[in-house]
């Protein structure tokens, strides 16, 4: 079938289709890596093509720890965009001083806490076009 | 700057609409034409359009264009479209108060539009998806009721807020959108229903969120002089303001129970008008969810930090409380039609302080306040006034 960009969910994730590129690369390997600006040393998340704060766009890619913690989270039950099914449960990271957004897999809504350690576990999903893997970044209970 | 004041208004009907987009344009402008005779399409000089995803929608771009036509209006001043997803509305009808108060206008309508029901119901919500932050949010499969959710569980665990005082933001909503013949829903709600109805999100249950819904809205706006001359029931555009705090989840204020930026666009338009919250009579507010809804009172300061479910509880947000909020139904009881959303809210305060509400009249209402959101994190505020000042 033809490849129509408005119906895909999923960023292109290759270095053809964009400078963050090596971001998704890393998490494929299992690291959750983000910017940090070469001028004031600001580290962003999530990365960013210049400096929010200096204005530089010369950065280097820094590794974030794997785990994190349960900022806030909530499950939902229905009603959710085509081509995502079940029960999803959507949650805030706290890793280091980062607030990441993710969804927590292979994780008992009933069992989850605030303040809970989880462990980022990367998210295989629809490849791109030329058949390329694509990653998200998602989190597991340790 | 000039006075500005609304001459003008008028709705769809709001729901699952077997009609158009431009079905709904047509049917938004002729009964805002209607509500005042001196004014025909040949005289507004400019339009503004809030509109969302036409693209998606109605695979429609060249939105403001295709509106004028279908209206009968040849813009001779401003001609424009304003998408900031569901405060479009709202912020056309800054775009177009900030001509008119410049003098670059004297007549100006802002039309809000949105056909979002799909023969295919996923694709509906698949297209909302767009509104958040595609690479960092949508991607993961997140929409508007997550989002909100993360607020209400904080707001419930910081202040103690029930299920069942969010309910009741659905019970009063939907029952005030029963006397209202253009809302998506018109059989109102009982306490029992709402916290029977099906989670979407916990806590959030149906009846605590806003529908997907079809439907527009249009208001006229004039130059102090200009609408002088067409009526002697202009209402006044007292005061406006808009912050941004951020538009990703995690940019934001790092504990979602409070909503900083509504707090400041709040200050800002409060200052602009002259007055304070407790001398608010009647206010459309952005109950997209019914936590919204608490939240806002406490950041508008109709009640303390951390009050809003006793307020709502003790009926001081109801007819014979401090100040009616929602008269027409709300969100949850109109319906969203993003676009639409913020002018429908400027058409409620319009027939609101004309006392011509009706059986959704607000008695003796002077002042009007709107607020619309696009996030949790962006905020529009505009106060109205029976009087210039």
């Amino acid at each position: 079938m033809t490849y129509f960009r408005a119906v895909d969910p999923f960023p292109l994730e290759s270095a053809d289709h964009t400078k963050l590129h090596e971001f998704y690369s890393h998490l494929a390997s299992g690291r959750l890596v983000t910017t940090r600006c070469l001028d004031c040393r600001t580290t962003a998340w999530p990365p960013r093509g210049f400096c929010g704060e200096c204005t530089s766009d010369r950065f280097e890619w820094v590794d974030l720890p794997g785990e994190g913690t349960i900022h806030a989270f909530t499950v939902q039950e229905t009603g959710l965009p085509a081509g995502f099914d079940g029960r999803r449960v959507f949650a805030i990271v706290k890793v280091d001083v980062h607030r990441v957004f993710a969804v927590l897999v292979d994780a008992d809504p009933l069992q989850l806490r605030i303040g809970q350690r989880v462990r980022l576990a990367p998210l295989r999903v629809a490849d791109d076009p030329k058949g390329n893997a694509r990653w998200l970044p998602a989190f597991t209970p340790t | 700057m000039r006075g500005v004041a609304l001459v003008g208004a008028g709705v769809s009907k709001f729901g699952v609409r077997k009609a158009s987009y431009r079905d709904l344009i047509w049917e938004a402008g002729k009964v805002c034409f209607d509500s005042i005779p001196g004014v025909k399409p040949k005289d507004v000089e400019g339009l503004v359009v809030g509109s969302v995803m036409p693209e998606r929608t109605a695979f429609q771009s060249h939105i403001s264009s295709l509106a004028a036509e279908a209206l009968g209006i040849k813009p001779s001043a401003l001609s424009a479209r304003t998408e900031h997803m569901c405060a479009s509305g709202t912020v056309g009808i800054r775009y177009a108060y900030a001509f008119i108060a410049a003098g670059l206008a004297d007549l100006v309508m802002v039309l809000g539009v949105e056909k979002l029901n799909q023969p295919t119901g996923e694709e509906a919500i698949l297209n909302m998806s767009a509104g958040v932050d595609r690479e960092w949010e949508a991607a993961f499969g997140l929409t508007a009721p997550p989002c909100f959710a993360l607020a209400a569980q904080r707001h419930m665990a910081e202040f103690g807020t029930t299920e069942e005082q969010l309910a009741l933001v659905g019970v009063k909503n939907h029952n005030h959108a029963a006397k209202n013949p253009n809302a998506h829903f018109s059989k109102g709600a009982t306490l029992d229903q709402v916290l029977g109805s099906r989670m979407i999100a916990t806590p959030l249950r149906l009846f605590m969120c806003s529908p997907i819904t079809d439907g527009a809205a249009a208001v006229i706006l004039a130059s102090e002089d200009r609408a002088r001359e067409l009526t002697d029931k202009p209402v006044w555009i007292r005061g406006t303001g808009q912050a941004l705090d951020g538009f990703q989840l995690t940019s934001l204020h790092e504990d979602y129970a409070h909503w900083p930026a509504l707090k400041r666009a709040a200050r800002t338009a409060y200052a602009m008008a002259g007055v304070g919250p407790h001398e608010v009579d009647v206010a459309e507010v952005h109950d997209c969810f019914a936590i919204a809804e608490l939240i806002a009172y406490e950041e508008l300061g109709f009640c303390h930090k951390g009050e809003a479910g006793p307020f709502a509880a003790a009926g001081r947000s109801d007819y014979g409380g401090d100040v009616v909020v929602n008269p027409r139904g709300g969100l949850i009881g109109c319906g969203h039609p993003l676009g639409a959303t913020g002018v429908a809210q400027a058409a409620e305060i319009f027939v609101q302080l004309r006392d011509a509400a009706g059986g959704r009249q607000a008695p003796g209402a002077a002042i009007g306040l709107t607020h619309n959101n696009s996030g949790m994190g962006e905020h529009v505020v505009m106060i109205y006034g029976r009087e210039r000042a």
